[in-house]
């Protein structure tokens, strides 16, 4: 039975109007134009929402995510070795909640290896030998916090949240300053 | 005077090219510096920074997001300056300055604020032959 009754807040957030969190779902096959177009309309959808230093570090994690799924993820044909490998489709869904932005990232590629959500150590180099890759999964857990991964049939699944400044800091009380429901 | 320049392999990409007696200024006229851009940019500024004087003055004032494409970029053409030759960073955004500080380039590579690149870069743009 449908009742008529205000919407319920699930998502206040610090510096918008309750129950206006921003939302971002997006389907999209991975190569470099499509996530330049995502974290275009990340930008679009949450600038203003939260601080910047937020976004930037949400874009940024984000980015080296979804680069990885372009390098990476594309499954080795069999049968077919000059064959051009299918680009992963990533399902993309972004929310902003109380203690910063929640995000979820699935992709059909293949397996993210293990050692990609282990404590990560930036790439050794100096001089001539100073690395040029290997950053990425350094930057995505110096960016984010509770990064959690699954493999469920033919998907990836990856969650994490990037939280506001101050929800970092253990004698915080993030709850306090929301607006009263 | 600013010379306009684009990337080969049809992947559009703009820099201003601005001489100095020391050098060159090449500012990154691009507001994202991502894995769409990154080896274009790194095959054209790469050439451009090495026969580019004693310093070269990489101003990434326009740019607004960089990723570790980007940076890795950047690291390829530090490393391809050759010996007695200097590639100075400049006017980066907090976006950009935060990937070279959480990965301690900033420690490895010359970072000034674009004010002194700006400074040091407009007496000679009048006598630009081009």
């Amino acid at each position: 039975m449908m009742m008529s009754c205000p919407r319920p807040c699930l998502f206040p957030t610090r510096h918008g109007p309750a129950g206006h969190a921003p939302v971002l779902h997006r389907s999209f096959r991975a190569d470099p134009a499509t996530v330049r177009k995502a974290l275009l309309l990340l930008r679009e959808r949450f600038d203003g929402s939260v601080g910047d230093e937020v976004i930037g570090r949400l874009e940024l994690a984000l980015a080296e995510i979804l680069n990885n799924i372009c390098q990476h993820g594309a499954p080795q044909e069999i049968g077919s070795p000059g064959a051009r490998p299918r680009s992963p489709l990533v399902q993309l869904c972004i929310v902003g909640h109380g203690g910063g932005i929640a995000c979820a990232v699935s992709d059909d590629g293949v397996p993210l290896p293990p050692d990609c959500l282990g404590p990560r150590c930036l790439p050794a180099g100096i001089g001539s030998t100073l690395p040029e890759g290997g950053f990425g999964w350094f930057l995505v857990h110096e960016l984010t916090a509770s990064l959690r991964y699954s493999r469920e049939g033919e998907r990836n699944f990856l969650a994490f949240i990037v939280p506001l400044p101050d929800a970092l800091t253990p004698d915080a009380e993030p709850a306090a300053d929301r607006p009263v429901q | 005077m600013t010379l306009q320049d684009e990337s080969a392999k049809g992947t559009k990409m703009q820099l201003s090219l601005m001489p100095r007696d020391d050098g060159l200024t090449i500012r990154v006229d691009e507001k994202r510096l991502d894995a769409a851009i990154a080896t274009a940019f790194k095959d054209k500024v790469r050439t451009l920074a090495t026969h580019g004087g004693t310093q070269v003055t990489l101003d990434l004032t326009p740019v607004e997001f960089m990723d570790s494409s980007g940076l890795g970029a950047v690291i390829a053409i530090f490393k391809a300056m050759p010996s007695g030759r200097s590639l100075v960073l400049s006017g980066l955004s907090p976006n950009v300055e935060r990937v070279f500080r959480l990965t301690r380039m900033d420690k490895v590579m010359t970072i000034i604020p674009a004010a002194t690149a700006v400074s040091s870069a407009v007496p000679s743009c009048g006598t630009d032959p081009a």
